[in-house]
Formats: C-alpha cells, structure tokens, sequence
C-alpha cells in the first residue's frame, strides 16, 4: 500500500472516531428516544456548545475527506505517488487530527489556519495528478 | 488529460476545491473573516450570493461523491470506452455551468444543466455494471 492509501485508510478512521466523539455527547444531551426515532421535529433541548462543535467538525470533514479521497486514487491510479504527494496525505491527516481540538475549543484563526493546511496538501496532490 | 475519466475526477474536484475558496471569499465579503474564523455558534446569514456558494458547494460535494465510485468501477472493471470519457466531459462542463449558473440566480437552466451531470453519472453507473464479475 502506497503512503497516501494508508493515509487515506487512516483519516477513513479518524472520520469513524469523530463520529463516535459527537454522536456519544449528542445521544446524552438529545436522548435515544430522540436519536433513534425519525427525527420529524426539532429536539427538545439544543445541543450543547461542544456537541454542536464536534457536529461541524465532523460535517466538515466529510467535505475535506471527499476531496482527499479523489486526491489520493487520483495520485495512485495515475503513477504520480511521490515523496511530495506522500508528505502531503501526512500533512492532511495531522491537520485533521489538530482541526477536532482547534474546532472544539474554539481556537479561533488556528481552526481555519488548521483547515487551510489539510485543504492545500488535498490541493496540491490533485495538481499532481493532473500534471 | 481531459481525455481519461480520472483526470477529469480530478480536475472536477479541483474544481469543487476552488468553488470553496470562492464561498469563502464571498462570505469573507459580507460577514467577515473573524466570524468565518471563530467557532460559529451562532448562526449568522452569510447574504444571498454567499449563501447560493454554499448551496452550490454542498451541491458539488454531492455530486463527486456520486461521480467518484462510479470512474472508480469503470477503470478497475476494465469497461471504459469512448462514451465514458464523453460521459465524464460532459458531467465537468455540466458541474461548471451549475456552479456559474446557481450565484447567479439563474433557474431552470441550472436545474437542466444539474440533470446533465446526474444523467452522466447514472450513464457511468450503467456502464460499470457491464463489467465482467471476478
């Protein structure tokens, strides 16, 4: 397996444990009978504030992963897996590890500077690719 | 390299890449890198041009999320043809028309121009199935 799938299997993961992070404080705040019904109306009680920011967190991430799913089949399938392309699939998953505690506490700027790095590594392997 | 079905996955979503920057900027425009930037508890409207980019976006994530299995079993299934890559041509200027056409408010065409990509990537689907199973 070429550095960029295991990244690619391992931000898969990391998206299951984001998963699990939200949806345990949502279930205790909202309720199961709330979560496991179908959901017509609003829950009772909101979500609370780091509930409601690991929900955006994990949201984003389905954005971020999309893309960098497409990057690392793209980089793979095409024969351009480098060291460059490599470092870029590191350099994604360790800035979407940072983004769940920079999203959770509010880190305000580092959050986006956090983002920003795991969009333009996910960028820049999709310009290999292609080149 | 607009004439194989990957590189156009990937040139499509480089193309969703920058119709986020571009939403980004937009909102950046009307409510503001530090609110873009804090945690977003509360909700704040983004305006109406910045608000069609995010429906645009979530649209475009969709899109490739569907597009993309689909040139995935088309390579790996040894089945792509001429009309695939015209399939994948087609869904790329189609998703570019709907990312133009939905800021700037323009109905029906960007409705047909959204059924266009759809009926692509349904086309592609198709296709993939003809593959032989191993």
């Amino acid at each position: 397996m070429t550095p960029e799938l295991t990244a690619l299997v391992l931000a898969a993961l990391l998206q299951v444990v984001q998963l699990v992070l939200f949806s345990i404080p949502a279930n205790l705040e909202l309720g199961s009978d709330y979560t496991t019904s179908p959901r017509d109306g609003q829950p009772a009680r909101k979500l609370s504030q780091g509930a409601a920011r690991l929900q955006r967190a994990l949201d984003n991430h389905f954005e971020g992963l999309i893309l960098f799913t497409i990057a690392c089949v793209a980089v793979t399938l095409s024969g351009k897996a480098g060291t460059l392309t490599a470092a870029c699939a590191w350099a994604y998953l360790a800035a979407r590890v940072a983004y769940i505690p920079a999203y959770y506490y509010g880190l305000s700027t580092w959050r986006s500077l956090i983002w920003a790095a795991g969009f333009f590594a996910t960028l820049l392997m999709l310009l290999a690719a292609l080149v | 390299m607009l004439h194989s079905e990957p590189h156009l996955l990937a040139l499509y979503a480089l193309i969703v890449a920058i119709t986020m920057v571009v939403q980004v900027g937009a909102a950046a425009l009307t409510v503001g890198l530090p609110y873009l930037s804090s945690p977003r508890d509360e909700q704040k409207p983004l305006g109406t041009v910045p608000e069609r980019l995010r429906r645009t976006v979530d649209n475009s994530v969709v899109a490739l999320a569907l597009v993309a299995p689909a040139v995935l079993l088309v390579e790996t299934g040894g089945v792509a043809i001429p009309a695939t890559v015209l399939a994948m041509q087609i869904f790329v200027l189609a998703r570019i028309a709907f990312a133009v056409l939905y800021p700037l408010g323009i109905p029906y065409a960007r409705t047909a121009v959204w059924a266009l990509g759809f009926l692509a990537t349904i086309f592609l689907y198709l296709i993939a199935l003809t593959a032989p199973l191993r």
